[in-house]
């Protein structure tokens, strides 16, 4: 009978709550040049550009804020609009936690919509 | 220092590491050049997402999140900092290796199957279903593709050879074409009986492996003069010679992984452990370990020396099985699930 070779451990699996990729990693800050440069003068432009970016994604942040609790109509691909109660958004905006989706086959108590699937949302302030 | 040299290789059982994570067939994998970073695996999937693991140990990086249909192929370039994938969405992308960003989106009229970077990573050759070779020069990428035509069915498999001067595309139509990069003609044609199920390219050596059948047949990739042919016992998807040129193993219907003696032919070993047909399986770039992708969703690596010390395995001494002084060590039974 032969004995099987031994692992020390098993290989890590994807991180269900992120893409990966991890900044940290010594590959990652090594090959990845720094973001803004401040002393070229492009470096004013790159400034503003970012400004303008946080703004964005700050907006985009307190929406999804504004957006829990109520009923959003969403409008995805292949010409689905489907009505739910928004929850919550997982960190990486890939997954929307819903509530009572209604759906042709009926209403889902609860329910997952995938991100990727969403080209907009709409829903009274 | 005593230096005590055990034959590990024919006392032990392969333990292969199963990589989890994919939730639909693995169809596609390949493996990027040896990096100062170790090297680095990437899969293709059906549930559209491909993941970069580290190709020595498995373990995932990442997953590139875009495509919105099955990824059928999939590529890194030999540094592992860019990735290409082929889908169903008819678009071929490239990505960031480093930081997992989608850097272009190729429209193509139809499925794409197969991607591959020249050397220098400044040209991509796609094709698929709707049988025409595509090279995108990827420092001008608004420019047209150059196109070349002839296959008169879906392109299965396109990939650069003889110093990025040719290329070699095999499809549903039964034959593999050899083209000049150049002129665009097909400078040489194989035709088979049956449909052409894999193809791998070994620039060292120049050689061409190619699975039909039950049959992995070894060709030259200039000449496309047969070498040798080799049957297995059941319909083979998917084969790979190793760096060394002394082995080389195939997977397909019978879920089984087959090791071959290249010189010899004859079969060495065989290993369970898939729970469906092997579609893909690769030798890593050092020959220490070969990866399977299979119709059951994982991704397997195998040992090519069964016992030695590589990556997440650990060669044991038998006394230290036994012993109290011996590190925790993971000792797995019959199957491992990730």
């Amino acid at each position: 009978m032969k004995t099987p070779v031994s692992v020390l451990r098993l290989p890590r699996g994807p991180d269900p709550n992120s893409r990966g990729f991890d900044p940290n990693s010594p590959r990652f800050l090594a090959l990845c040049p720094t973001t803004l440069s401040s002393s070229s003068s492009s470096g004013a432009v790159d400034e503003e550009e970012q400004r303008l970016r946080s703004d964005l994604r700050e907006r985009f942040l307190r929406t999804l804020l504004l957006m829990t609790d109520k009923q959003v109509e969403f409008n995805m691909h292949e010409k689905v609009r489907v009505r739910a109660r928004f929850g919550a958004s997982d960190i990486d905006v890939l997954n929307f936690q819903v509530s009572g989706l209604e759906t042709p086959l009926g209403v889902q108590k609860e329910a997952l919509l995938r991100c990727q699937d969403v080209i907009s949302c709409s829903f009274e302030l | 220092m005593n230096a005590i040299m055990y034959p590990v290789s024919m006392a032990m059982r392969q333990t292969p590491l199963t990589c989890s994570g994919h939730t639909r067939p693995v169809v596609d994998l390949a493996f990027s050049g040896i990096t100062p970073y170790g090297y680095f695996l990437i899969s293709a999937c059906k549930d559209g997402k491909p993941m970069l693991r580290q190709g020595d140990t498995g373990d995932w990086i990442g997953t590139f999140l875009g495509h919105k249909g099955a990824v059928w192929g999939a590529t890194l370039n030999k540094e592992a900092t860019k990735a290409a994938t082929a889908a169903a969405d008819f678009t071929a992308k490239v990505w960031d290796a480093v930081t997992g960003d989608e850097v272009l989106t190729l429209a193509h009229k139809h499925i794409v199957k197969s991607v591959n970077f020249t050397q220098d990573s400044n040209f991509l050759l796609t094709g698929g279903n709707d049988k025409v070779l595509r090279i995108y020069d990827l420092i001008k990428p608004e420019a047209d593709p150059q196109e070349i035509a002839g296959h008169t069915s879906a392109i299965k498999k396109a990939l650069w050879c003889n110093n990025d001067q040719q290329i070699l595309s095999a499809a549903d139509d039964k034959t593999i074409r050899l083209w000049d990069k150049n002129t665009q003609e097909a400078v040489h044609t194989l035709s088979f009986d049956a449909s052409v199920t894999s193809m791998e390219y070994i620039p060292d050596g120049e050689i061409l492996v190619i699975t039909y059948g039950r049959t992995i047949a070894f060709y030259n990739a200039h000449s496309l003069d047969l070498i040798k042919t080799v049957d297995a016992p059941a319909s083979i998807h998917s084969a790979s010679l190793h760096p060394e040129k002394d082995f080389f193993v195939a997977g397909g219907d019978d879920f089984k992984l087959y090791k071959y003696d290249y010189t010899t032919k004859e079969e060495m070993e065989s290993y369970k452990g898939h729970f469906g047909p092997i579609h893909t399986v690769r030798f890593s770039p050092d020959g220490e370990l070969y990866a399977s992708g299979s119709e059951d969703g994982t991704l397997r690596l195998w040992q090519t020396a069964v016992g030695k010390t590589y990556g997440l395995w650990k060669c044991v001494l038998p006394e230290e099985l036994s012993s109290e002084n011996s590190e925790v060590l993971y000792c797995p039974p019959a199957e491992i699930k990730a």
